[in-house]
């Protein structure tokens, strides 16, 4: 079955590409010759598992594997660096693909060093989901690579204290009493009344709002803006802390996710199947039983507020690679095969970016999750992550988001006023972004 | 007479010949692998040059225009880079006197045959120890003991002392605590090996002679120790301040990056890294370079002319 | 005459006790935070999540299972690769030190003085000046993943230079290089044979400082070594610390840390009883 399928993908690749190959995108290169290295750029080893799993590589064709860490933009140097220096690299030095993160994906799909890959022969986007094309976008629509995950995030809520605050724990309910930024804001003061908190960090629902802008950080002009949904944020954050709403420890502190445990006092956290799978420490797990701090299947999920997705990770096509037809072929294998989908959702906890084998999951009435309290979280994200907006983003997304919410929490544990909290700020990326015009 | 002195100068020369011999291998190396890199460096600092994105803006000429970017004040007045040199001064002072106070009293214990410590390599390798663990994984460590739900928060409420959590990775006072203490700890048992070294090459007869005429150990030290120290120790406060000055990865990691709070724990290198690190500014991190390069000059000329000063005396 | 003794021998009594308890003082605060790594290299990933806590992890076998069998990280690998780097830097340094040194403070030569203000000047210029220009050449002559590009550049290093010259002229009398060679000895001879032993401490410590910082250098290395093989254990450590969520093992870290220390113990314990040993043989001044 999967022969016939890669059989059947690579004479696909062949036609489209000849059929393509006339296009100026791909780089006019003589691409009748496969090289013989494949070389991908990544900054951990995720995909490399994957990858060495369940793709079948061409005879003749060795995979050789940069991967540098992703610490202070370290990752982002040295692919900056071998992609400027593509032209010049021998034919089995050339980058042929690398992953990007959708922090920064931006800067790549906006560059001259990736290419077209629906002229490579990735033409079938019909089950992958939107928001995961448009963002391995450019500005003129031309895609660039493709995410063989989905990121999907939602609304994490403590059962027992939805009972205690809002008289009901079931998903449906909870949802109707905090769709809206206003309704979630009640409920706020309502948990608090009762000695909880509404989220454990300021910056829970950070993401949430910056996902959901209506200008990008950086306009035309190269003029700093900040959204509405970002002034919202600030507002809101500004208000929680006051109120004792929220903590104002960073969403990674330790203090933010103790109170994910059993005596933890945080009614919601933001984020995707990967948060509650593995990052809430405190709350799940072998050690957390072990510590007496567990609280499984105390957990529901729901949308929230508004749609959000965080994190997954992007392959893109290196211009001026020498194996144009192997790049296609491995994109179509982890968005369009079957078989390795399914295998990523079974056997590697994936929520994959195949919405036809991700739909076949939720289906199933036997499968839900033990945090949770036994709800089928895929059938949920099967319908959040069709809600997903890719949208507004700009190169310097990443240290605009970051920079904020570090220099505002000075604000809000009352070091410096509000107007230098701001001033600190731009400074930063006035010092961080040359290009950049700040207010002022 | 003078035929003598035509064969010690052909003597000299022959000499010579050696001493560039011996230096070369230093000179060729620092040549390519150091100065040609600074020189690109100074070039730079003359040029707008970085990256916007994956677009390369520049190199175009601006003259002095960095230096004047980097010297000009905010509307507050402040001079940002003056003001990161001052905190950085201020964190070095602060970790170093102690640093220097204890590693010399070690260093003198140590070396004492009076005292005549026992388990002396053992207390050594201890101290020293610090210095080992990387500096991002000594923060990390750091950070796990002071955060608000850590065990010295804890310790402290559950004794009484104080009674709502103490924030000491944001309070300005508690945070340049923390990197002074860090670099001490991770800096007093390098200087107290230096100083040893340092101490131990002194002519052991002169100590016992001292011994013999009967003179008091603060005698010794000042009178014996102190002064035959002195080119050792110069050279342990000049490293101390040049690495003082390019004090970077303790602040950067215990603040995220950010100089936490109100940048008053920025430091001129934490800057340095924030023009290079996304933007690759080489423009303006040459400029910077290029005036700490002055000031860090003016500075170790200063300390190294006192020294020399205490010396003759 | 004995009253006055024993006056002295309580002094020196007392003194010895505030010695020794100045000198436990400092250790307990330095052994406090290598304790707390070990304590911490003990405890699983979910357990350092939450709040910190002072018993035994319980998982420390397993951290160092993982930490030595990681499929894709290669601690024993690493660990070859920075000894390699960093014992050699430490003997090109020092030696090389020791010798533009030992030319500067021995020979009287035009350029003496010039040479010597022109080191001291360099060395006030911060590293991570020529740093970026270096990684820029680098790339543009296609020298990553040489592990010589890390090790030789460091025969120049000023800071060096700078100490053995300072010990030089603390230590080394000129009367003993003029019989050496009034003795027929080459000039080279003299450096190695005579002077070097001479300088021992000297080179022990700088030897020690520079195979730490080899050791612990990060930030040069990263952007040189990308290939597997070549990797040095920080930046495998950095790398353990990108992981993805599903792998990402704060236990593992830790436990990376303390192995990555270990290499350094050792160095140190042998190189420091060549300081003490110099002392014993010390007496050299005549």
């Amino acid at each position: 079955m999967k022969k016939l399928v890669s059989i059947l993908t690579a004479a696909m690749i062949t036609l489209s590409f000849a059929g393509c190959s006339a296009k100026p995108a791909s780089g006019g290169q003589e691409a009748d010759a496969q090289g013989k290295v494949f070389h991908i750029y990544a900054w951990n080893e995720e995909f490399k598992g994957f990858f060495e799993k369940y793709y079948k590589v061409p005879e003749g064709i060795t995979v050789e594997w940069t991967i540098v860490p992703n610490e202070d933009g370290q990752y982002q140097d040295a692919l900056d660096l071998a992609l400027m220096n593509q032209e010049s690299a021998a034919a089995d030095e050339k980058v042929d693909m690398f992953l990007a993160e959708a922090d920064y994906i931006v800067k790549y799909t906006n560059s001259e060093y990736t290419q077209d890959i629906k002229a490579l022969g990735v033409t079938d986007f019909s089950n992958t989901y939107k928001y995961t094309v448009d963002a391995a976008s450019d500005a003129n629509g031309v895609v660039k690579g493709v995410s063989f995950q989905c990121c999907p995030a939602g609304l994490i809520y403590r059962r027992s204290i939805a009972e205690d605050v809002l008289g009901t724990s079931d998903p449906a309910e909870v949802q109707a009493r905090l769709d809206s930024w206003d309704k979630f804001n009640e409920v706020a003061a309502l948990a608090a009344e009762k000695g909880y908190l509404m989220t454990a960090s300021y910056a829970s629902t950070f993401r949430v709002f910056s996902n959901n802008t209506q200008s990008p950080w950086v306009d035309k002009d190269n003029n700093l803006v900040i959204d509405p949904a970002i002034n919202t944020w600030m507002e809101q954050a500004e208000n929680f802390v006051k109120n004792n709403y929220t903590l104002t420890a960073g969403i990674w502190d330790a203090e933010a996710m103790a109170e994910s445990a059993k005596d933890g006092r945080a009614m919601c956290y933001f984020g995707p199947a990967w948060f509650y799978n593995f990052s809430m420490g405190p709350a799940f797990g072998e050690d957390a039983v072990k510590e007496g701090t567990d609280s499984t299947g105390d957990w529901g999920l729901v949308e929230g507020p508004q749609a959000h997705f965080w994190g997954g990770t992007w392959l893109l096509a290196a211009a001026g690679s020498d194996n144009p037809e192997m790049i296609a072929d491995v994109m179509n294998t982890f968005i369009n095969d079957e078989e390795v989908c399914s295998n990523l959702i079974e056997k590697e906890a994936q929520f994959t970016n195949n919405q036809a084998v991700n739909a076949k999951f939720a289906a199933d009435p036997e499968y839900g999750n033990a945090y949770l309290g036994g709800q089928n979280d895929t059938a949920l994200f099967l319908d959040l992550a069709k809600n997903i907006k890719f949208q507004n983003h700009t190169n310097y997304d990443q240290l605009c988001a970051e920079g904020l919410q570090t220099y505002f929490v000075e604000y809000l544990k009352g070091e410096v006023d509000k107007e230098t909290a701001m001033k600190n700020y731009y400074k930063y990326l006035n010092e961080k972004f040359p290009a950049v015009h700040t207010p002022e | 007479m003078k035929k003598t002195e035509g064969k010690r100068r052909r003597k000299s020369v022959s000499y010579s010949k050696w001493a560039y011999i011996f230096i070369a291998p230093f000179f060729i190396s620092y040549i390519i692998f150091t100065l040609t890199p600074q020189i690109l460096t100074v070039y730079n600092s003359f040029f707008e040059n970085y990256r916007d994105g994956l677009t390369q803006i520049g190199p175009n000429f601006v003259g002095l225009g960095n230096y004047q970017k980097l010297l000009t004040p905010d509307s507050a007045g402040v001079i940002d880079v003056l003001k990161y040199f001052g905190n950085t001064m201020l964190l070095w002072i602060l970790g170093a006197v102690p640093q220097f106070a204890v590693a010399l009293l070690l260093a003198v214990i140590f070396t004492s045959s009076r005292l005549n410590i026992k388990g002396q390599g053992l207390a050594k390798s201890i101290i020293y120890m610090p210095n080992l663990i990387m500096a991002s994984a000594f923060s990390m460590l750091v950070f796990a003991l002071f955060n608000n739900i850590g065990p010295v928060n804890k310790l402290l409420i559950s004794t009484g002392l104080i009674d709502k959590t103490f924030d000491f990775l944001t309070v300005k006072v508690s945070v340049r605590a923390l990197i002074a203490s860090m670099n001490f700890l991770m800096w007093f048992g390098n200087t107290t090996i230096v100083l040893m070294a340092g101490i131990m090459g002194i002519d052991q007869s002169l100590f016992e002679s001292a011994e013999i005429d009967g003179a008091g150990s603060l005698h010794v030290f000042f009178d014996i120790t102190l002064p035959l120290l002195m080119p050792i120790l110069s050279y342990a406060l000049i490293t101390s301040l040049i690495g003082g000055i390019q004090m970077f990865d303790v602040p950067q990691v215990i603040t995220a990056g950010k100089g936490t709070p109100n940048m008053a724990n920025t430091t001129v290198i934490m800057m340095l890294n924030n023009f290079l690190s996304i933007s690759k500014n080489y423009g303006m991190a040459g400029a910077l370079s290029v005036l700490l390069f002055i000031i860090t000059g003016i500075l170790s000329m200063f300390v190294y002319r006192q020294m020399a000063k205490q010396y003759k005396r | 005459m004995s009253k006055k003794n024993k006056k002295a021998r309580i002094q020196l009594i007392l003194l010895r006790t505030l010695a020794y308890a100045f000198i436990l003082l400092l250790c307990a605060m330095c052994l406090f935070f290598f304790v707390m790594l070990i304590l911490m290299s003990s405890r699983s990933n979910s357990q350092l999540q939450g709040a910190f806590s002072i018993s035994w992890g319980g998982h420390f076998l397993q951290n160092l299972r993982n930490a030595w069998t990681d499929a894709s990280i290669n601690i024993p690998r690493g660990m070859i690769n920075s000894l390699i780097v960093a014992l050699s830097s430490a003997l090109l340094t020092t030696y090389f030190s020791a010798l533009t040194a030992y030319a500067i403070h021995v020979y009287d030569f035009k350029l003496k003085n010039a040479i010597f203000t022109f080191i001291m000047a360099i060395m006030m210029i911060p590293s991570q000046v020529s740093a970026v220009g270096f990684i820029q050449l680098a790339y543009k002559f296609g020298l990553t993943n040489k592990l010589w590009l890390l090790i030789v550049p460091s025969i120049a290093a000023p800071v060096v230079f700078f100490y053995m010259k300072q010990y030089l002229e603390s230590v080394l009398p000129m009367e003993m290089v003029e019989a050496a060679r009034i003795d027929g000895t080459s000039e080279f001879r003299i450096f190695n044979d005579i002077v070097l032993p001479i300088m021992k401490p000297a080179v022990a410590v700088q030897m020690i400082f520079s195979f730490v910082g080899s050791w612990n250098n990060y930030f040069m290395p990263s952007l040189l070594l990308t290939k597997a093989e070549y990797k040095t254990v920080p930046i495998m450590i950095a790398q353990l610390r990108s992981a993805d969520y599903s792998k990402f093992d704060m236990g593992k870290v830790f436990m990376f840390i303390l192995l990555a220390i270990l290499p350094v113990m050792v160095v140190y314990s042998l190189l420091s009883k060549s300081i003490i040993k110099g002392v014993t043989s010390g007496s050299v001044k005549g």
